[in-house]
């Protein structure tokens, strides 16, 4: 069976780019991409006001708090979007768990050494399959785990009153603010080496590019 | 003796008999229709019986003050009912001047059972029962037998709490409901009065503020407007109004705490001391061995020893900053004078934050407390034993900045260590 790419190649027609980043998803992608940072200034100046002061207190909850709604309904239009469409086939997960985890590893031996001395890319981007292992694992944890609980904590604390029943049952709201606290950590984290990953493509601009256009860009 | 002397001493002595019966019949008919002088005529003066403490009881009575007094109308037998059945004078002992106040307290219920009613709920009562001699009986408020109508007074000299309370009298004379009350009596629309003791605490049925939750709508009582205000400004105004006293924002000056009350979450009260205070303060000082008030894991030591006891995990501690003085929960300033920074508690070593005390609620309200390390607010060991109060910046638990520290660290140290690390192999492999 022939590749695409081979047959564009055999046939002389310039190869057709594919689709990978649907509208919907790139406007979720950058909005959620500006909530987040904002969210993490805005909650960094909340738990620091006697550190550094950008903004009140008082300024900093407001802000935090409506982008966060901002951030939830957004998460709201992603995750319809994904199911009324083809886009969530790029978050099934693999049944053959033993196979993901062999191509998982040869994916982080690829970012490791392979893709430093010129070894080929193990996985090939296709639309409906357009991450890898490492990173299908990564953004099924963001998306379906970190995220939601990101903002269940979050919706928890904008009203103590209201959700006091769903406090109480998972601990009281020192228990909230904790799971809440250590996402914003992990975010922090994953917010800089996300920043990087993205330029590990064939040239640093390319998948910046792709985030954009929402086409893929020429690998060579 | 002159025969004329003698003439005129049997004439005189034949007119007194004459005329005797004459007066005696007027002042029996007098006394008839005023037994009450029955009384004053010997309680007028200064009797007093000898009770069995070696103190004596002053049986005089002010017969002036008594007659302007309300209970005029009703009269000495109106309390005295049992006076006319026995021997009196009683030769009966009295122990005490106390035992027997407390003994004619009763005796008020049988007109004012309402107010005696609010009276045996209230702290009063629950002291007057332990035993404590300067609680009050109805007499101690409302004196013994010159009672007059509280209707209409203005108690702006404090009495009678101020009797007892002189300091919290005096921290209230100057705050802003003092000040108005004395200034004019009125606020705001003119309409409304100033409120005085009564009319937060209630006349009969005081009660210890161990729950000072129930101040909260008897302040919105009468500032309607007081919920909505704050709802427009202050985010979780719900949440502050139940967890943060009245007073902490609008007594300025005051000192303030953190109180972790037990508390019962599944019935949503307090839970009360069952235990003696000895042993509670044995349980204590088996898990305060040093003695310097309770650190993060002597704090949840002492949890898991409430939970073994209760044999469930109903019973938590509930977190209420509040002002630590009585005397200062009374300096309430004006409106414009209250705290209205969020930086004020919400910034690490927030002087809100700096006092911590345990407490549980005695059955008679009160609190018993007990010193803890403010650590407990700060510490990972306590998200479970403090998990019900968090003040974000405030109680923030540091051991999370060190891992922001390292999320900062690491977050661009990776994407430059994988970048050098790449840089390193390919010179190494362009070299081969």
């Amino acid at each position: 069976m022939t590749t695409p790419d081979a047959t564009h190649a055999a046939t002389g027609l310039p190869q057709a780019r594919a689709y990978l980043h649907p509208l919907p998803v790139r406007i979720w992608h950058w909005l959620n991409a500006l909530g987040f940072i904002a969210l993490i200034l805005t909650g960094i100046q909340l738990r620091y006001v006697d550190l550094f002061k950008l903004m009140s207190f008082e300024t900093a909850v407001h802000v935090h708090n409506w982008i966060g709604f901002a951030v939830i309904a957004n998460w709201f239009l992603w995750f319809f979007y994904h199911l009324a469409s083809a886009e969530i086939t790029n978050y099934h997960p693999d049944l053959d768990v033993k196979a993901f985890f062999a191509r998982f590893f040869r994916q982080a031996q690829f970012y490791a050494y392979g893709m430093f001395v010129g070894e080929k890319r193990p996985h090939n981007v296709q639309p409906g399959n357009k991450f890898n292992p490492m990173q299908k694992l990564t953004y099924q944890f963001i998306m379906f785990i970190a995220v939601p609980v990101t903002f269940l904590s979050g919706l928890m604390m904008w009203d103590v009153e209201r959700f006091k029943f769903l406090i109480s049952a998972v601990g009281g709201i020192r228990v909230v603010n904790t799971v809440h606290v250590i996402m914003f950590i992990m975010f922090v984290a994953f917010i800089f080496v996300h920043a990087y990953m993205g330029m590990l493509g064939p040239r640093p601009s390319t998948h910046y590019k792709e985030m954009f256009t929402g086409y893929e860009e020429p690998h060579e | 003796m002159k025969p004329g002397l003698i003439l005129g001493a049997l004439l005189l002595a034949i007119t007194l008999q004459a005329v005797a019966p004459a007066v005696k019949a007027a002042e029996d008919q007098e006394e008839i229709a005023n037994p009450d002088l029955k009384c004053l005529k010997c309680h007028s003066k200064n009797l007093s019986k000898k009770l069995e403490d070696g103190d004596k009881m002053s049986l005089h009575i002010d017969g002036a003050a008594f007659a302007s007094s309300v209970h005029n109308e009703i009269g000495c037998t109106g309390c005295h009912q049992d006076v006319p059945n026995v021997k009196h004078p009683s030769r009966q002992p009295i122990a005490t001047l106390r035992a027997y106040s407390v003994a004619r307290n009763e005796i008020c219920s049988e007109c004012h059972e309402t107010q005696h009613e609010d009276y045996k709920q209230s702290i009063h009562a629950n002291l007057v029962g332990q035993g404590n001699v300067n609680a009050p009986v109805c007499s101690d408020c409302h004196g013994a037998h010159s009672i007059q109508s509280r209707k209409g007074s203005e108690p702006v000299n404090g009495e009678p709490c101020s009797n007892c309370h002189e300091d919290i009298h005096q921290a209230y004379a100057k705050s802003v409901h003092g000040r108005a009350r004395t200034e004019g009596n009125l606020i705001r629309n003119k309409a409304i009065r100033a409120p005085f003791c009564s009319d937060c605490h209630q006349a009969h049925r005081i009660l210890a503020l161990a729950d000072t939750e129930y101040l909260v709508p008897i302040c919105i009582d009468c500032h309607e407007g007081a919920r909505l205000a704050h709802e427009q400004w202050l985010p979780n105004a719900a949440m502050h109004m139940k967890s943060v006293g009245c007073a902490v924002c609008h007594a300025p000056q005051a000192e303030l705490r953190v109180n972790l009350q037990l508390y019962d979450r599944v019935l949503g009260v307090p839970v009360k001391q069952t235990l003696s205070d000895a042993e509670v303060q044995k349980i204590l000082g088996e898990v305060d061995t040093d003695g310097n008030g309770l650190d993060p894991l002597e704090l949840w030591k002492l949890m898991l020893n409430v939970d073994t006891r209760a044999q469930s995990t109903n019973i938590r501690l509930r977190g209420r900053l509040e002002v630590s003085s009585r005397v200062d929960a009374h300096r309430l300033a004006a409106s414009t004078e209250a705290i209205r920074s969020c930086e004020n508690c919400h910034q690490d070593n927030a002087e809100a934050f700096q006092n911590v005390t345990v407490s549980i609620n005695r059955p008679d309200g009160r609190k018993e407390t007990y010193k803890a390390d403010r650590k407990v607010l700060s510490s990972p060991i306590s998200v479970d034993s403090v998990g019900s109060f968090y003040a974000p910046g405030g109680t923030r638990i540091k051991a999370f900045d060190v891992l922001l520290v390292l999320a900062l660290v690491f977050g661009p140290a990776i994407p430059l260590g994988h970048w050098a690390w790449g840089r390193y192999l390919r010179k190494k492999n362009n070299r081969s």
